[in-house]
């Protein structure tokens, strides 16, 4: 039943969606939007007939309706409601149909504000082309609603890796952000066909980029810890194609974010913001596709239809060459060279954009590569995290640099000597702060840690120098918070990567291992049984010096489908996680594989994260408020 | 003068970006080259001219019977049903790691037929097989 009342939601939101646009051009042509209303009842249809659909899904879930193929392919009646309901959005067709969602419900938000007809006819125009795009895609090669008969008794259930409470509200964030750069793409298109990409444009823009640069910041983190914690390996970044998808919208946007900002307070960059605008998107576009077509070799890849992936890949070369033509057709003309110095924040900011482009064209390069020459030569590779260490790191750190000095610098007037008295201060403390840690903690001098950690202490003192110069702080508290998470954040990185350690071992219980400086025993074993897994945990007493902590990992064997998965058991006191996880052997029944990382400054990595999403939302709630 | 000074301008403009774009290019591309990790199925490394020096990946079957261990060492054979290789690892063996399944590991080859893993890639389900192996049994099957 509720997978005709989905279908027939989704059936209807297309007819709708091309009754839209059939009224948004005869808006358009009539130059007077006169049919704001006929526009306006369309639009919010359309979200309301998608959100039907959503809903509907879900309902198919929870109650386990297994005539429907979504449901019964990734799902259980076993499995806890939590997971049946976050199934909804698990899988391929309803996490499409959520993407539409999303793309429709910016659509039916923006229309309500108060930006001026013209523009929210245009953008809602090329919002609805995209969702006119998806729709056809959704219904024609992934319908969450089609049928099975006669009725299975029983689903196949969800991926255990992916039960679990965080992943069930990871991709709504990570959905919420990559499609919600949607808008801001609409919003240039229309811009740039008006002839309004100007000052006021960006003033309008800047909410729309920070709201889905922040929930994606929050998206990336989510997956990242859960990767920490849930598959075991003592990583919490693998470099991994799927990792890289959610990166480089987010690097584009970030660049996004800056360039807009000079835009806004002195009305040029007007071309590089408008080309930002459509490529953080066409990005997002990129990581759907990777995820969603199953090109990829990788722990995420579970969808697997070569027609899906054609369709995504036309779609987002259409796409990208319309949004491109207008951009070349429409390019903002008005360029206005002012006197040229080089210590202004502007020049400073265009920089770090240039920095930016090119961290996110090392990480397509190492994504996408791999695919392409498979594709064509054959041959398979991979490309592993060294690729990226080696060839970020040395750049990370003079863009550090500029992120230090920039927010410091006047955006008309040049003022040397200012400069040059901060440069020796910061310079002075982050030496100090770094050469301390360094003699203190290691024995082994890395010039790359220490530059790493010289120039993260160097834009953290510069983001506290630069706090307590404020005069007002609730103008720039934003910044502030995001730049100072992003430099704590980069200096967790450095110790992280550079004191952690790892301890490999067989065991049986009773069983006590020394190793470096810590003594593992391994203390008992028991075994319990859950609604749709069994698990055995192991305990553990690790002894570090005279401090001492008890872990309880365990392995779970799930039966729909058999599986097993490692859990792992963390303690931390927010300086250090000590980090346990256990496997079984096929070939030595009676021992245990044990696993034991030493994790420093974790809890600050995950700080810094939130430090850097909490900056943009506060951002958000000011420019909504103003 | 054909050029105005304006387009001038935006040639040498143009040119420098170009030339930025393609040392930015060449540097990313040697980084990569550098740092690769190619895929082996046994049948290709046999026909390779001669064995490279630096890490690949291998894939195939773990053969059935062949895991044997000493001391710390573990040793078995990757099969893809045409040429068998012997894997020394010293480690721990994952999970899913099961005779007759498939695997992909990750080291040097020390000569043709014998090869020096330094890391079992991780699956997460049992029935999963990567699609290097998957494609090279398949075209193995099919010429047999």
């Amino acid at each position: 039943m509720g997978g005709y009342i989905g279908n027939l939601a989704l059936f209807f939101s297309l007819i709708f969606n091309v009754f839209l646009i059939f009224s948004l051009v005869k808006g358009i042509r009539s130059n007077n939007f006169k049919n704001l209303r006929t526009i306006n009842f369309f639009n919010n249809s359309i979200f309301l007939l998608l959100l039907i659909s959503f809903l509907t899904l879900i309902y198919c879930f929870i109650v386990s309706d297994f005539s429907n193929v979504a449901v019964y392919q990734n799902s259980h009646t076993t499995k806890p409601l939590i997971y049946k309901i976050s199934g909804a959005w698990g899988n391929h067709e309803g996490s499409m149909v959520l993407f539409i969602l999303i793309l429709s419900l910016f659509s039916f938000v923006f229309f309500r504000t108060k930006v001026s007809e013209k523009l929210r006819v245009y953008t809602v125009f090329f919002q609805s082309i995209l969702i006119l795009i998806f729709l056809i895609f959704l219904i024609l090669t992934s319908n969450p609603f089609d049928q099975m008969d006669p009725r299975p008794s029983q689903g196949l259930g969800l991926n255990p890796i992916l039960q679990d409470p965080l992943l069930a509200i990871h991709p709504p964030f990570l959905y919420f952000g990559y499609v919600g750069f949607s808008l801001v793409f609409s919003f240039a298109l229309a811009g740039l066909v008006t002839n309004n990409f100007d000052k006021s444009w960006s003033k309008i823009a800047n909410f729309w980029i920070i709201l889905p640069w922040s929930l994606l910041t929050i998206g990336i983190g989510l997956g990242s810890f859960w990767a920490y914690y849930e598959l075991g390996w003592g990583g919490y970044w693998f470099w991994d194609p799927v990792e890289n998808a959610s990166l480089m919208p987010w690097l584009a946007a970030t660049a996004l974010i800056h360039s807009n900002i000079v835009t806004l307070k002195k009305d040029t960059l007007h071309s590089w913001t408008a080309l930002l605008s459509i490529f953080t998107f066409i990005m997002s576009l990129l990581g759907t596709f990777l995820v969603r077509s199953g090109v990829l070799n990788s722990v995420h890849a579970f969808a697997n239809d070569p027609y899906r992936g054609v369709y995504i890949l036309s779609a987002i070369l259409f796409i990208t060459f319309f949004s491109l033509a207008i951009f070349i057709i429409k390019s903002p003309k008005k360029v206005l060279y002012g006197k040229y110095s080089f210590f202004l924040r502007d020049n400073f900011i265009l920089i770090n954009n240039c920095f930016l482009i090119f961290f996110l064209s090392v990480v397509l390069v190492g994504t996408v590569y791999p695919i392409i020459l498979d594709a064509i030569s054959g041959k398979s590779i991979s490309v592993g995290p060294i690729y990226y260490h080696t060839i970020l790191a040395p750049f990370l750190f003079v863009f550090l640099f500029f992120m230090s000095h920039g927010p410091l610098l006047s955006w008309n007037k040049e003022d040397k000597f200012l400069q040059i008295k901060n440069f020796k201060i910061f310079f002075l403390i982050s030496i100090m702060i770094s050469s301390v840690i360094i003699f203190w903690f290691f024995d082994y001098k890395d010039i790359i840690l220490i530059l790493g950690l010289f120039f993260s202490a160097y834009l953290i003192t510069s983001v506290i120098f630069d706090w307590f110069s404020q005069k007002k702080l609730s103008l720039n508290f934003g910044r502030l918070v995001s730049h100072l998470g992003f430099g704590t954040l980069i200096f967790a990185i450095f110790i992280n990567a550079y004191l952690s350690k790892e301890i490999n071992a067989a065991m049986k219980v009773g069983d006590e291992i020394k190793i470096q400086d810590f003594i593992i025993k391994f203390k008992s074993i028991n075994k319990i049984k859950k609604e749709n897994y069994e698990e055995v945990f192991g305990n553990f007493l690790v002894t570090n010096k005279d401090k001492q902590v008890e872990l309880t990992p365990s392995i779970r064997k799930y039966d729909q489908p058999i599986q097993f998965t490692s859990e792992t058991s963390i303690k931390t006191n927010f300086i250090v996680d000590y980090y346990f996880a256990i496997n079984l052997s096929e070939f030595e029944k009676d021992k245990i594989m044990v696993r034991f990382y030493y994790k420093p400054l974790m809890f600050w990595i995950w700080l810094s994260i939130l430090l850097i999403a909490f900056g943009g939302i506060y951002q958000t709630f000011k420019l909504r408020n103003e | 003068m054909i050029f105005s000074k304006s387009s001038k301008n935006r040639l040498k403009i143009f040119s420098l970006i170009a030339i930025a774009a393609s040392i930015i290019f060449f540097f990313i591309y040697n980084n990569l080259q550098k740092n690769v990790v190619y895929f082996y199925a046994p049948q290709e490394i046999k026909n390779l001219k001669d064995t490279p020096s630096n890490k690949i990946r291998l894939g195939g079957l773990v053969k059935e019977g062949s895991l044997k261990k000493n001391n710390n060492t573990y040793v078995f054979i990757i099969t893809d049903l045409k040429n068998e290789i012997f894997v020394e690892y010293k480690g721990l063996l994952p999970n899913l790691f099961i005779e007759g399944k498939s695997a992909v590991v990750e080291g040097v080859l020390k000569d043709k037929k014998y090869f020096i893993a330094s890391t079992i890639l991780a699956k997460h389900d049992e029935n999963y097989m990567p699609p290097e192996v998957a494609n090279s049994l398949k075209k193995n099957k099919l010429n047999k």
